[in-house]
């Protein structure tokens, strides 16, 4: 802006403001301020004594005289550096040889690992995974910008992955198809992310879709949910503290709720997600979707009480910017006989229609007040009528097109309701 | 001559022991308990670090000078309001000659605002902006 400025930020995370943000995104040595942890959702005594009686966390100084002299201290000779910094640490594409000891707790010690243990990524190895794709182990599948660097993902570092992650060569296009993704959604709000697989390729790897599908009981689904994890802490640079400030975290960042759809299962008028996203049956699609958490039917549907009832009661309590329904085959077919929901799009429909919420409660959550009440506050349709609404009128915060329907497994009428919002997916084909 | 010998024998014993000491202990430990080295490809990606930026110059005083305190709306519009508010109340105890105008910024704490940004640059002499986290 070309005037005195100073950044604030809480404690969590004020340190990669002025480490890694400026190093490798930013570029201007901004002068911070670092507030202690919580600011948001704290009473304004609390924020009255971070201003008149704490510390500012990075200088150790009182908070007033460190912001007064942030606009009012004369700049360092490194403050007026313009042009070229430093090379960055080069990375060799060898590690040091070593016993397999040393380099399993070298790789602990990097926290390139989700903490198991993994299989070293010999060069034998490495050429053996290369062989499960025509591409070329130089070429670039993504440019990794978020957090900062601009990374060179390239095929070879995926198989360096997939080898940690204890994949087969006939899984590597799935990989491939999935590190277009990288890194994962992660965010203060202790994000999870859903990978979620359609078409012939289930089949073809022998994914899990037919029973105890969300559980550790299949190859395919084990180590293709792994490698999200392990390709975003080594090319995504994720790294707890450092580029990641949850408090919580989520432990579905272990496997990424790694599923394939059941489409065999399907009832008729039922598409499968990558068919209602364009795709044609015959093209395998891996889609990756955001969210936090899943809430349990808890066993099975009762005829009291038709399943789209308690789906809508759960769905009151997500957030309202995106959802999906994981299902058993058999509600799914129940929905369709028994509901006459002819299609997914009857069922999300239906669900859009029905569930509500207060307004209260829907502003009540942090990710949704962080992203639209501001808009509100500036006349922005439909937040703003949203936040002039009183407290305890209702509001209907879903599209019909924001509530995705998987079904998977088979053999219980159980469901899971989720704030997993499906998108349109990536076609694995492509990375044969 | 024994001399020259005395000296080539202690030259080959300095630089074995600088050889041996060129491996890292726990290494040259296992190395000698017999374990296979392994050589392995890194996972890691080299970073690009990005062009350095100036910081403006800073003032002298803040006396009679104009501050803009920017709330990005992290966590919402009630997350760290009521801290510029208070920042606003200890200027007013110990700078009263300074403006504080306290704004909000368009959209999330994503969201670019080239507009407020021009407002700043037009009318203010300092900016305190966030607070993120």
């Amino acid at each position: 802006m070309g005037i005195p400025t100073v950044g604030a930020a809480a404690a969590n995370i004020v340190h990669y403001a002025i480490g890694y943000d400026f190093e490798y995104t930013n570029g201007m040595p901004i002068r911070y301020v670092g507030f202690p942890f919580p600011v948001a959702g704290q009473p304004k005594s609390v924020h009255h004594s971070y201003v008149f009686e704490r510390e500012d966390v990075v200088s150790g100084k009182p908070m007033m005289q460190a912001i007064v002299d942030g606009f009012t201290k004369p700049l360092t000779e490194k403050e007026k550096f313009q042009g070229r910094p430093p090379e960055a640490v080069a990375e060799p594409r060898l590690l040091e040889p070593d016993t397999e000891d040393n380099l399993q707790q070298l790789f602990k010690d990097k926290d390139w690992t989700d903490y198991n243990p993994i299989i070293l990524p010999t060069e034998e190895r490495v050429a053996a995974m290369l062989k499960g794709t025509s591409r070329k182990p130089d070429e670039v599948v993504k440019k990794i910008t978020w957090p900062g660097g601009a990374r060179n993902l390239t095929v070879e570092k995926v198989a360096v992955c997939a080898v940690m992650a204890g994949a087969k060569p006939q899984h590597f296009p799935l990989i491939l198809a999935l590190a277009t993704y990288v890194p994962f959604g992660n965010s203060t709000s202790s994000m999870a992310n859903m990978i979620l697989v359609n078409g012939p390729i289930r089949n073809e790897v022998k994914m899990n879709y037919k029973g105890n599908v969300m559980g550790p009981h299949n190859e395919v689904n084990s180590v293709l949910g792994r490698s999200f994890t392990l390709m975003s802490k080594t090319a995504g640079n994720l790294h707890a503290g450092k580029t990641t400030f949850s408090s919580l975290g989520s432990n579905l960042q272990y496997n990424n709720l790694c599923i394939a759809e059941n489409e065999e299962a399907l009832p008729a008028g039922w598409d499968p997600v990558h068919v209602q996203m364009g795709a044609k049956p015959t093209d395998s699609v891996l889609t990756v979707s955001t969210g936090w958490s899943y809430i349990s039917s808890v066993g099975e549907v009762q005829r009291g009480y038709p399943p789209q009832f308690l789906m809508r009661d759960y769905m009151r309590s997500l957030s309202g910017m995106g959802a999906s329904v994981i299902m058993d085959p058999a509600v799914a077919g129940l929905l369709k006989d028994s509901q006459g929901f002819n299609t997914k799009a009857d069922l999300a429909k239906w669900l859009a229609e029905n569930v509500e919420k207060t307004i209260a409660s829907f502003w009540g959550n942090g990710v949704v007040s962080t992203m639209w009440a501001s808009m509100a506050l500036q006349g922005l349709e439909p937040h703003a009528s949203r936040m002039k609404a009183p407290p305890d009128s209702m509001i209907k915060p879903f599209q019909p097109r924001g509530i995705g329907v998987i079904v998977t497994g088979g053999g219980q009428t159980t469901w899971f309701v989720t704030d997993f919002g499906v998108g349109r997916g990536v076609k694995i084909d492509d990375w044969r | 001559m024994r001399r020259n010998q005395l000296f080539t024998c202690c030259l080959a014993l300095i630089m074995a022991a600088v050889a041996t000491a060129g491996l890292a202990p726990v290494q040259a430990q296992q190395k000698a308990a017999g374990k296979p080295l392994i050589t392995v490809l890194n996972p890691a990606i080299e970073s690009k670090m990005v062009d350095r930026e100036p910081l403006s110059p800073r003032l002298d005083t803040l006396e009679g000078k104009t501050i803009y305190l920017v709330d990005i709306n992290w966590g919402g519009p009630e997350a760290a309001y009521s801290v510029f508010e208070e920042i606003q109340a200890w200027f007013k105890q110990n700078i009263p000659s300074a403006k504080i105008v306290i704004k909000r910024k368009y959209g999330s704490y994503s969201n670019d605002d080239p507009a407020l940004w021009k407002e700043i640059k037009q009318n203010g002499q300092a900016a305190l902006i966030g607070i993120s986290g």
